[in-house]
């Protein structure tokens, strides 16, 4: 579904990610964590299709296409989303029109008519009862005075109504108290199947208790330092990154 | 010393001359010998450093009618009105048409300057005595020698009915000008909304120069809207001027959507202690429109507040300015102020400018403002590219989203409906906002 090879990417000028080779199938979850200032948010930010973050060199297929020559907008048609880290605030912006306006983008790119009206309001308040948010979110600004947590479901409302082929969720779970951990686990979970994937990005081994990933990567220094599967996540909550990165040094 | 005489001042000077005697003649003399004395304000005066009248000063104007006959407007001429629902009051080319419905509205003592002039005109020439600053103040030297009707609004107790007056200024002909004059009087304890909504009749070239006063007793609350929509060939200089008791309050919104040149001016004396004014703004420059607004609170007593919000979007060639200030008076301790003027342009030919001015002489006051002009917020935009909407959307969305500081403070579900229709219609990719409404 998403293959990564040797990706390079400079942000003002400095250079972030240093060769990423990584590659994601449908029906896979993934998890990618490492320290702070690895390129984790970099990675997302770049897939997801920023325009101030430049890409040096290396190539991305998604689903056969090349996704570094699609707009940030046709990536999210063609089934790719990103949540966001730090989700931004739109007051004045209602919440419901973003969201009809998402949908009905994709659908209309898919060559399937706008969604009716009153379908889309059931849809969406279902979404909303399984994610355990508030009637109010209907009336409000996008994210517009949210909580640190209210925000991230935000983000997995938005992915549960889009249902995107591939959804990289970047530290969706940092913020977050046990029990919005357990609701937005749940939700990136309703989604998992046979034609889907997921990227998980992450500090914490925590959320790996929720959802169960197929691979876990640690990316250090702007390039993937080691790969494995779900007991790497539990060596690095018991040992560190340090043991990672020195060795990569060396 | 006499201004240069220009064919707008000769004209001026013309009109003064049809006037007839009243019993306010010796204060409109002397408000038109300042005039005629001062001129036309310059670029080289302070506050009208943005706005050029050399174009006008080239124009002769005339007296506009009260009865012409390209002035036959149905009684809801403005789209404010809630379909009628707002009892209204039209004034043409400042005479107004005095309503039964009007005339009707509990709480309300509404009469027309021209019968007050006859009858009481003590009652009136305190508002037309000069003030310290006339000499800045020239259109309103104009409009006290030249306004031949008007309307006195007393508000003598708290009133749920908004009351809207519909301003039409044209007539057949080029040079039309009009010079409405508005006096408000609210009652200590009493509140009100009143909606002043400036238009134009025909398409020729018009002047509009009008002046508003109004005085809110203590714990007085008054909702006041001024909307413009004159056509492209109409010049509007309009004055408000609001004096505030102990403990009142004055909302006051300028939504400038209409015109060719537009100037308003919005002076708030904060005379007494606890009073306060919000007053927002949103200025539209759309085509080659020319917006100069200008927002003075002088907070003249302790523990006095006011907000001052502007959002300014300018496409096209146009131009908008939003000329701020505070000042706050020595012993005015305590005084509370806000200026936040925010603006988007929308093309590299339009032109946003941002003066707040703070002017403190006491000590112990909290004074902020900020004034911040560019693009739409690139986070913002990357955010909502992300979930797939196209490029034309998104920036819509945004720039309705920016005005919104100023939208969503207006109280009335209808006028806000109805103005937001009116700004949208005025900005980039108007088919897709309306889809989102």
């Amino acid at each position: 579904m998403l293959k990564i090879t040797n990706l390079h990417v400079s942000v003002a000028g400095k250079q972030i990610l240093n060769g990423v080779n990584l590659s994601v199938n449908a029906g896979e979850v993934h998890a990618i964590m490492g320290p702070n200032g690895s390129g984790k948010s970099t990675l997302a930010q770049v897939l997801a299709g920023r325009e101030d973050y430049q890409v040096t060199s290396g190539a991305v297929i998604f689903e056969g296409r090349d996704l570094l020559a699609m707009p940030a907008e046709e990536r999210a048609r063609a089934g790719f989303f990103l949540g966001f880290q730090y989700p931004v605030e739109i007051p004045g912006v209602n919440n419901v029109y973003l969201l009809k306006a998402a949908l009905n983008a994709k659908r209309k790119s898919a060559g399937l008519p706008e969604v009716d009206a009153y379908e889309f309001l059931s849809l969406i308040k279902e979404k909303m009862k399984f994610m355990h948010m508030s009637e109010s979110f209907l009336t409000r600004g996008v994210n517009e005075g949210f909580s640190g947590g209210e925000k991230k479901r935000n983000e997995v409302l938005q992915m549960l109504v889009l249902e995107p082929k591939l959804a990289i969720l970047d530290e969706t779970d940092s913020g977050l108290d046990i029990d919005a951990l357990k609701i937005v686990s749940e939700g990136v979970n309703s989604l998992r199947g046979p034609q889907r994937a997921t990227i998980l990005v992450t500090h914490y081994q925590r959320l790996l208790d929720y959802i169960a990933p197929d691979q876990v990567h640690v990316l250090g220094g702007g390039r993937i330092l080691k790969s494995g599967d779900k007991s790497l996540a539990l060596e690095l909550e018991k040992r560190g990154y340090d043991w990672l990165v020195e060795s990569a040094v060396a | 010393m006499s201004a240069v005489m220009t064919p707008a001042m000769r004209s001026f000077e013309s009109q003064w001359q049809g006037r007839r005697a009243d019993a306010l003649s010796p204060w409109r003399e002397s408000a038109m010998q300042r005039f005629l004395a001062l001129g036309v304000p310059t670029v080289h005066d302070d506050s009208w450093r943005y706005t050029n009248m050399r174009v006008l000063q080239a124009q002769s104007f005339r007296d506009a009618g009260a009865n012409d006959s390209a002035l036959s407007a149905p009684g809801d001429a403005s789209w404010l009105t809630d379909q009628g629902r707002i009892p209204s009051i039209l004034i043409v080319n400042g005479h107004p048409r005095l309503s039964a419905v009007a005339a009707q509205i509990d709480g309300f003592e509404i009469r027309s300057l021209r019968e007050l002039v006859a009858t009481e005109p003590s009652r009136l020439s305190r508002y037309l005595e000069a003030t310290s600053d006339a000499d800045q103040r020239r259109w309103e030297l104009l409009n006290t020698a030249l306004f031949a009707d008007g309307l006195h609004i007393e508000i003598k107790r708290p009133i749920d009915t908004p009351l809207c007056l519909v301003h039409l200024t044209g007539g057949a002909g080029e040079g039309n000008a009009a010079y409405p004059r508005v006096i408000i009087s609210a009652a200590p304890g009493s509140r009100a909304t009143i909606i002043e909504h400036h238009l134009n009749a025909g398409t020729d070239a018009t002047l509009c120069n009008s002046f508003t006063q109004a005085e809110l007793g203590a714990g007085a609350q008054l909702e006041h809207y001024r909307v413009f929509t004159g056509h492209e060939d109409a010049t509007q200089f309009d004055s408000l001027d609001v004096v505030q008791d102990r403990d009142s309050s004055c909302r006051q919104f300028t939504i400038a959507l209409g015109g060719s040149v537009l100037r308003t001016t919005l002076q708030s004396r904060l005379g007494e202690a606890g009073a306060a004014l919000d007053s927002y703004s949103l200025l539209v420059g759309h085509g080659e429109r020319h917006v100069d607004s200008v927002v003075i609170a002088t907070h003249g007593a302790p523990a006095t507040r006011s907000r001052q919000t502007a959002r300014s979007v300018a496409s096209g060639s146009s131009r908008t300015i939003f000329n701020s200030k505070v000042i706050v008076s020595a012993g005015a301790s305590k005084s509370d102020s806000q200026q936040s003027c925010r603006g988007i342009l929308l093309s590299p030919t339009a032109e946003i400018d941002s003066r707040p001015q703070l002017e403190i002489h006491t000590d112990e006051v909290k004074c902020a403002h900020g004034a911040t002009t560019g693009r739409l917020d690139p986070e913002m935009y990357f955010y909502l590219l992300s979930r797939g909407l196209d490029r034309d959307t998104a920036q819509s969305l945004l720039i309705f989203a920016f005005v919104a500081d100023v939208l969503t403070r207006i109280s009335l579900p209808a006028a806000r409906a109805a103005i937001e229709t009116a700004l949208i219609a005025q900005l980039p990719n108007a088919e897709l906002l309306r889809a989102f409404r």
